[in-house]
């Protein structure tokens, strides 16, 4: 990939149950140029943008072939960036964020040697943590998290349980997520929503022992949902 | 249609309900040898310890691996919870019945069935034997109508061990050739009683498993 792509396809397909929108699309876009995508309707122009967003991923029945990459920031960058918004210049203050930011995230000793290198070629694990190092670096006072611990092995997703459990020392959490192990593991407050309601909020060793709705535990022991 | 885990979850409640049954039922035949010193009643009680023992095992284990495929919330948790306390005191209850027959076996010709009767073991053992039952139909059903009144039958079989004792301390002074028997016979009353409390603790757990409330009852 040229230095100067951000963002390239490689054999793209993608199908919508049956039908194939996308065959076999290589690309590669600029970065700081603007890249027009023509051609009539129903030519896969949409679908393909929706392959750089990953909204595709939402649709049921869809089907995703080849790789999308992204030529994102180093990883020094990726943590510096929000600071830099926040208008932090100095070269040595950002450099003493990006070391705080990594360590609370507890990431600093696996990357300390490498923090010119892409951020995607970290593992997954350490991805999920150096996003929570970019939130750290603006030092926020609440986090919220949307399934952090999605698609990660058992050993990564306990680093990340353990640091949310430091992180709330310091920050006030809120996770949203599907793991009802993880739910009843991370957090001390449990709130069930269901259908733009809030049936049940409490204290989580009481919602997970003996929720209070019956709602709530039909949810949770997986008699609906 | 009963997902798998609901499925296992209702084995598990079965079998575990099954185990208390055959303990209530070698408790009731331990009493029945008791009464008409049927030596070979008692010794039917007394090799099914194993059985228990082996049922015992495999429910720990049924509960364990529940625990560890599906990790339980909520009613499921306090379930299988109840499941674990309830294999341990049925256990503790059918090894009590195994105890009374091995006492009816070592008593053999020296059974004194007046004794036995007019220190009221048989009205004690068919109280403690229909709290047990009680106990465990209200863990199959969840009607806790059933063990409302267990402190208070608790404490009827209570008085009733010490007016045992009291009892039976009053034969001996009076015959010492009683001594032997009687001492068998309070050892029984004890062993009722502990039977009685166990059931009372598979009551305190069914009202757990229930309501999610813990209560004492004793």
């Amino acid at each position: 990939m040229d230095s100067s792509t951000i963002i390239a396809t490689d054999r793209l397909s993608l199908w919508y149950g049956e039908t194939r929108a996308l065959e076999d699309v290589s690309v590669e876009v600029p970065d700081r140029k603007v890249t027009a995508l023509i051609g009539p309707s129903g030519c896969g122009k949409s679908t393909l943008l929706r392959c750089f967003n990953r909204m595709n991923d939402l649709l049921p029945g869809c089907r995703i072939g080849g790789r999308v990459v992204f030529h994102g920031r180093n990883i020094y960058e990726n943590v510096a960036y929000g600071p830099r918004v926040h208008g932090i210049r100095d070269r040595r203050e950002l450099d003493r964020i990006v070391e705080w930011s990594l360590r609370r995230a507890a990431l600093w000793d696996e990357v300390r040697d490498r923090l010119s290198r892409p951020a995607v070629s970290l593992s997954g694990g350490q991805q999920q943590r150096l996003c929570i190092a970019r939130t750290l670096a603006v030092e926020p006072e609440v986090i919220l998290m949307d399934e952090p611990c999605s698609a990660l092995d058992p050993i990564a997703t306990a680093k990340v349980v353990g640091l949310i459990d430091e992180l709330k020392k310091q920050y006030c959490v809120i996770i949203v997520t599907h793991n009802m192990q993880q739910a009843a593991r991370v957090s001390d407050c449990t709130g069930f929503m269901y259908l733009g309601r809030l049936v049940e909020f409490g204290e989580t060793a009481q919602v997970f022992e003996s929720p209070r709705n019956e709602l709530t535990e039909n949810y949770i022991t997986g008699r609906f949902g | 249609m009963m997902d798998k885990f609901h499925g296992d979850l209702a084995k598990l409640k079965s079998g575990v309900l099954g185990m208390g049954l055959f303990a209530e039922q070698m408790l009731s035949d331990a009493m029945l040898a008791l009464g008409g010193s049927d030596l070979d009643l008692a010794r039917d009680v007394k090799e099914r310890k194993t059985r228990l023992s082996e049922e015992n095992d495999a429910l720990e284990e049924e509960a364990y691996q529940t625990i560890a495929l599906y990790q339980p919330v909520a009613c499921d948790m306090r379930e299988v919870a109840c499941a674990l306390k309830v294999i341990t005191s049925a256990e503790r209850i059918g090894r009590y019945g195994k105890d009374i027959a091995g006492v009816v076996l070592s008593l053999g010709d020296a059974q004194t069935f007046d004794l036995v009767t007019a220190l009221s073991l048989p009205h004690m053992g068919d109280l403690v034997l229909s709290m047990i039952d009680d106990s465990l139909r209200a863990y199959e059903t969840c009607d806790l109508d059933r063990i409302a009144h267990h402190s208070e039958r608790d404490d009827v079989v209570d008085s009733l061990r010490q007016t045992i004792f009291r009892e039976g301390i009053t034969y001996m002074m009076e015959d010492p050739r009683t001594i032997t028997p009687c001492m068998n016979y309070l050892m029984i009353a004890r062993y009722l009683e502990r039977c009685a409390d166990h059931s009372c603790k598979i009551a305190e757990k069914v009202h757990y498993m229930v309501t999610g409330e813990r209560v004492e009852v004793r």
